[in-house]
């Protein structure tokens, strides 16, 4: 028995560790999730079952419009992050080695390492002045910021699908008489696709639940989801926002899994 | 019709630049099936890959057909790759893969079908046309894979190792299976192989080559009887080598019982000679006779390997056909006379390291 490998869950306390953790960390979500059905208006008293504030969130203009809100910025800034990444990525994998590569790794993956309230503060700097100087207060600021900070995490899962690809496979084409254009549109874009797919989908996961930066730079009148319930929070503390939360949950628990089984199957 | 000129590759820059291909030059026939043959790093694959165009040579020319063809890329060249992986398109099925070169030229869509279906049928997997060629069986994929690279058509067909990854069986008969490809359609193909056996069954020449350098090009006869040199006569089938001296136009050997006639000029010579060539005992009066002792016999079933070491401690091997009764030519510990037929020596420069 001495001779197996290292195994946690020998090691004293740790899966009651591990429990706890899992339940600290999912027992408030269940007890949101099941207030959301809860009839009552106050917490704790449980009145019966029902899709009561499912109902009147769905009725209500203010949510509406910032879901919709929401949906359209994290689709763009995704979109836009999904491309750039999907470039990024080729020209640090297919290139051999060029000056500067690290740097502009480091870049490209910055956003992951400052802090968010930093890079916050310094857009909110900057887009204020070109806001009193244009006039526009439209959700253009919103979407290049959203996109610039979801680059890295559509770039992951896009640079370990090409990583993995065979590179035969492109000289293959190439030997076949397929041009730069059609080997890419033929062979690497199809092969790539899944990781793609995976990229966007983690990318529009961030920016839908993006809270600092949206509330930073969002203009007057403007709100996306998450800035739309704190909002709310601080004025009326209705179940409707257990309601609300529960769906974006659901959104993000639906895309996250997508995401996964996308780079999981056949590499 | 495809002409080297000089070919010659580096890698590297400088002080640190390697040179895989020291000016190669030789021309290929119309039809030929035309191999590369020799040990791992010998510079055959770069060779390969300069033709295929995935590389730029450094110097030369490549003439293919009349035209410098060196600085073409290899989309432009009417010459098709067999990958030694095979390198088929995971995402696509097999009439895909076979449809693929067609597709990339623009060819109209009828024609391609009816291509794919005459290609598949070629290699007899018609009934597969539809599968992912991810499940399809490591023989069966080199035949799309062959498929697929002779469904344009190409001038020249390059085959890159193209059988080492099939187990024994399935390569003897991809080995028949090949050769008759090759004769059905008429193409030329270029195979590189470290494989003898591959090499002398399929080809109608080989061209051995050793550190980036054509050691010898000849049909699979005359590189087995008249290898140029040590490397070619070690490197196709087994050999004896015997240390030897031309004195006055005559051969002999350390211990030679009669020095034999040989036009070469004066100086030390290596003596070569096939193991099935040497005989035991007082065979014929031309041939040289030495006294060895046996070492040990080694039974092959349709032969028998008698190693044996002359007096000055040269091993020597002889190959003695197994009757179907006598039993053992010889015993371990015996001293025999054996027999040096004089039409079976060849005399080899001994100047060059094995």
């Amino acid at each position: 028995m001495a001779d197996r490998a290292f195994d946690t869950r020998r090691l004293p306390g740790a899966t009651v560790l591990a429990l706890a953790c899992f339940v600290i960390l999912y027992i408030p979500m269940v007890i949101l999730v099941a207030n959301s059905f809860n009839t009552g208006k106050v917490i704790g008293q449980w009145e019966g079952v029902s899709l009561h504030w499912y109902a009147r969130a769905l009725q209500n203009d203010a949510f509406l419009a910032a879901a919709r809100t929401s949906l359209i910025l994290a689709s763009l800034a995704a979109l836009i992050a999904t491309i750039t990444a999907t470039m990024a990525a080729l020209a640090t994998t297919r290139s051999r080695g060029f000056r500067g590569e690290g740097t502009i790794h480091i870049v490209l993956n910055q956003p992951i390492m400052v802090p968010e309230i930093v890079l916050a503060i310094a857009l909110l700097i900057i887009i204020a002045q070109i806001k009193q100087a244009t006039g526009y207060t439209g959700l253009g600021y919103l979407v290049i910021a959203h996109s610039a900070f979801c680059i890295p995490f559509a770039y992951m899962p896009i640079r370990a699908r090409l990583e993995g690809m065979d590179l035969t496979l492109e000289t293959a084409a190439a030997d076949l008489y397929a041009g730069r254009l059609y080997t890419f549109r033929k062979v690497t874009l199809p092969l790539l696709a899944p990781g793609i797919l995976a990229g966007f989908m983690l990318a529009f996961v961030i920016s839908l639940d993006d809270v600092v930066i949206s509330d930073f730079l969002k203009s007057p009148g403007q709100d996306t989801l998450p800035t739309y319930l704190l909002g709310e929070l601080r004025r009326n503390l209705t179940s409707e926002i257990y309601a609300i939360s529960s769906l974006l949950l659901l959104i993000s628990v639906l895309i996250v899994a997508g995401s996964w089984l996308l780079t999981r199957k056949k590499t | 019709m495809l002409d080297l000129h000089r070919l010659t590759k580096s890698f590297g820059k400088g002080d640190s630049a390697v040179t895989a291909l020291h000016e190669v030059s030789f021309s290929i026939a119309e039809g030929e099936f035309f191999t590369l043959l020799g040990p791992s790093g010998c510079g055959k694959t770069t060779l390969l890959r300069l033709i295929a165009g995935f590389e730029p040579p450094s110097g030369g020319a490549l003439v293919l057909d009349g035209r410098d063809i060196a600085h073409v890329p290899p989309n432009q060249r009417p010459v098709n790759t067999v990958f030694q992986n095979y390198a088929l398109f995971p995402h696509m099925t097999v009439a895909e893969n076979v449809g693929f070169a067609l597709g990339a030229q623009g060819r109209p869509r009828a024609e391609i079908a009816a291509t794919v279906e005459r290609m598949l049928a070629l290699v007899k997997l018609s009934h597969l046309a539809g599968r992912k060629s991810a499940a399809l069986s490591g023989g069966q994929q080199q035949r799309v894979a062959l498929a697929r690279a002779l469904a344009a058509r190409p001038r020249i067909l390059l085959l890159d190792e193209p059988l080492s990854a099939l187990d024994m069986k399935l390569r003897k008969e991809m080995q028949v299976e090949l050769k008759r490809l090759q004769q059905e359609t008429g193409l030329t193909f270029i195979f590189v192989t470290h494989d003898q056996e591959e090499a002398l069954t399929m080809s109608d020449r080989i061209a051995v080559m050793a550190g980036g350098r054509i050691q010898q090009i000849a049909s699979p006869r005359d590189l087995y009887d008249q290898p140029a040199n040590r490397f070619v006569a070690g490197f196709i089938g087994e050999t004896n080598f015997l240390p030897a001296h031309c004195t006055a136009g005559r051969l002999t050997l350390p211990q030679a019982a009669a020095p034999l006639p040989v036009p070469h000029a004066d100086g030390p010579v290596t003596v070569m000679i096939r193991p099935e060539h040497v005989a035991l005992g007082q065979a014929r009066p031309d041939a040289l006779v030495l006294t060895a002792q046996v070492d040990r016999l080694v039974y092959f079933g349709t032969d028998t390997h008698v190693h044996l070491h002359l007096s000055d401690g040269s091993p020597l091997v002889a190959r003695v056909q197994n009757a179907l009764r006598g039993g053992q030519p010889c015993a371990a510990g015996q001293t025999i006379p054996v027999s040096l037929p004089g039409e079976a020596l060849r005399l080899l420069p001994c100047d060059e390291a094995a």
